[in-house]
């Protein structure tokens, strides 16, 4: 079942990568060709957004219980939520420079995306400085909790706010006022299955990986 | 009125206590030993609630925790800039209890210095606030880690009077290595 | 009925009893008084030096001012949480009282500190580099929520470095973070008081600010509950 699963996986990323790279252009951009650039950066941006709501719940989870398997669970997403958001203004960054002519414009969205990527940065130091591990189950916990509104403030509220808006060259309402070509949809749902099924066994990998390590540690 | 079941606690790799179980009633006083870096310490912590730990629970049976359980601990600092009688009023306030400070301070032999700030206590002028603040509430669990370290005879013998008299109305859990001070107990927990 | 009401009055003497040890060891030492001004005076000085003269556009100086009230805050506060560790009276706390009123006292003093610090930022920072505030109501509502704000954030944040390596700097490393939608919402508020913005959009940002504010000291009780004895 695994080994199926697996081809599985290897089929619906080849043909998904394939996909992307054979749907026709965009219209109405500078470099039509690589607006394609958005089927890998929008299915990272909604698998960055699942790794934080469900971060958030095992957080809680962690909080409510004290133990330790629920922090390594925590631990994993949030690497994972970090992996994506790198790959946000990764690939954000690059649709800027072939889009807007500069890798980085301060676009109110990409520098918002920026300071969610420096409070994951902080959390990741906050773990790092303390050697406790329930003192640092906890404590990290609580700065993730702590972090949410601003996060869900800078992602969610501060890009659509009418001043920032109407500076903002960023594209904000193209899925939702239905302007996406027919390809393009089945193209990006493809790279979003695919993203969100490679989250979730990486999320698996490394959760297996952090427990094998806990229970190497009760060895006598 | 408190119940120990398969407490364990470790640093780093290697188990400073495992498994550990067991119960203290009304009217008891448990003494604790063990060689240093047994974990007498550790397990007092655990025991009052200021310290997971690693296994195992506790369950108290005390009532309010802040009246009904009470510690002497060995390294408990105060605040350097409060005065004795400050640390007496400050205790009171948060536990909502009387702060008794002229009565406990006399029978602790602190009368005369409770208008001194922390910083100016010796190490025994100290041991003895503890002892103050410990009482202060009567309660029903009195926890000492080491009372008399720090002690002259005359203080010995205080920790013992106080360890009898809290026994009438509660329980004692006494961790320490004093010979004079096991002797108050009935019953003996050897870690180590 | 009785026993809420009790019960109140005892978390309310509580706070205040933690609010009294935090004013009484700052009246005694005044090292975070005197820290936070020192800081505060070169801050406004060193901007208003730097600016060689020139007048500074409302924009700019919002930022800077708000910059000088961030670093204040990341300096001072989280002594009030990272001193009972570092000096082991921590433990006291945890034995005599509960979260809730120890977090309540000690907010409540920062947010007292930070609001009187601030609000003397604000007017060093107007007489050195000679501005003229298109509304002063503004700009001080807007520095008193934010101060409020800066408050519970890196109190919280304090708490949570508590038993790190290299605290102090920490503290102020993870709360820098935290603190970035509050800033460009403070920003927006001074920015409209020194002129450069409308008015209303000004105290709707304060506004913003003290609905940040509430939310922070809502639910941080609660996280400082979960910290409270690991």
């Amino acid at each position: 079942m695994k080994r199926f699963s697996l081809v599985l996986l290897l089929l619906l990323g080849i043909i998904g990568t394939a996909y992307s790279f054979l749907v026709s252009d965009a219209a109405g951009f500078q470099a039509p060709g690589l607006a394609r650039i958005f089927l890998w950066h929008w299915p990272c941006t909604i698998a960055y957004s699942v790794m934080l709501f469900f971060g958030a719940y095992l957080c809680i989870q962690s909080l409510r219980t004290r133990q330790a398997h629920w922090d390594l669970r925590t631990t994993a997403a949030l690497e994972l939520g970090a992996v994506f958001g790198i790959m946000v203004l990764a690939t954000g960054i690059l649709f800027s420079e072939v889009e807007w002519g500069a890798f980085w414009s301060w676009d109110p969205r990409q520098t918002s995306f920026l300071m969610v990527m420096l409070i994951y940065m902080a959390y990741f130091v906050l773990r790092l400085a303390i050697p406790d591990p329930q003192v640092r189950a906890a404590s990290s916990a609580v700065y993730f909790l702590l972090s949410v509104i601003p996060q869900l403030f800078l992602i969610f509220v501060f890009p659509r706010l009418p001043q920032i808006a109407q500076q903002s060259l960023h594209p904000s309402q193209t899925i939702v006022m239905g302007l996406l070509s027919n390809d393009y949809k089945t193209a990006a749902c493809l790279t979003l299955t695919l993203l969100l099924w490679l989250t979730g066994l990486l999320y698996r990998q490394r959760v297996r990986a952090s427990m094998l390590n806990l229970s190497l540690e009760d060895l006598p | 009125m408190l119940q120990a079941d398969g407490l364990g606690k470790r640093f780093g790799r290697s188990w400073l206590f495992r498994n550990l179980s067991f119960g203290v009633e009304a009217g008891e006083v448990l003494v604790v030993r063990g060689r240093n870096g047994s974990g007498k310490s550790t397990l007092v912590r655990i025991l009052g609630g200021l310290m997971q730990p690693g296994e195992g629970a506790v369950k108290l049976d005390v009532g309010d925790r802040r009246r009904g359980l009470s510690l002497c601990l060995l390294e408990q600092s105060f605040y350097a800039y409060l005065t004795v009688a400050e640390h007496m009023t400050l205790a009171a306030d948060l536990r909502a209890c009387e702060p008794r400070t002229k009565e406990l301070l006399t029978k602790v032999g602190l009368a005369d210095a409770a208008a001194k700030t922390a910083a100016q206590l010796s190490s025994g002028m100290k041991a003895r606030l503890r002892l103050a603040l410990a009482i202060q509430p009567d309660p029903r669990l009195l926890m000492l880690d080491e009372p008399g370290a720090a002690l002259d005879e005359e203080g010995k013998q205080l920790v013992q009077d106080i360890c009898r008299e809290q026994a009438t109305r509660g329980a004692v859990i006494l961790a320490t290595n004093e010979p004079e001070e096991g002797r108050l107990g009935q019953r003996v927990l050897q870690l180590g | 009925m009785a026993n809420a009401s009790s019960n109140s009055d005892s978390s309310l003497k509580e706070i205040l009893a933690v609010f009294r040890k935090e004013a009484l060891g700052e009246a005694r030492s005044q090292t975070g008084l005197m820290t936070a001004g020192l800081f505060g005076l070169v801050a406004v000085v060193s901007i208003a030096f730097a600016a060689y003269g020139m007048k500074l556009a409302g924009t700019l100086s919002a930022g800077l001012l708000w910059v000088a009230l961030m670093f204040s805050a990341s300096l001072t506060l989280p002594r009030a949480m990272l001193q009972e560790e570092e000096t082991g009276t921590a433990d006291l706390l945890r034995q005599w009282s509960r979260p809730h009123p120890v977090y309540w006292g000690k907010t409540l003093f920062n947010a007292a500190l930070m609001t009187f610090e601030g609000v003397l930022l604000a007017i060093l920072f107007v007489v050195f580099t000679e501005q003229t505030p298109a509304s002063w109501p503004l700009l001080l509502c807007a520095t008193v929520s934010g101060c409020i704000s800066l408050a519970g954030a890196v109190t919280l944040c304090g708490v949570l470095v508590a038993r790190a390596a290299n605290r102090s700097a920490l503290a102020a490393a993870i709360a820098a973070p935290l603190l970035l939608p509050l800033a460009s919402l403070g920003v927006g508020a001074m920015r409209s008081a020194f002129g450069d913005g409308a008015i209303v959009q000004g105290w709707q940002l304060t506004g913003a600010m003290a609905g940040y504010a509430t939310t922070l000291l809502a639910i941080g009780p609660y996280l400082y509950a979960a910290v409270w004895k690991t």
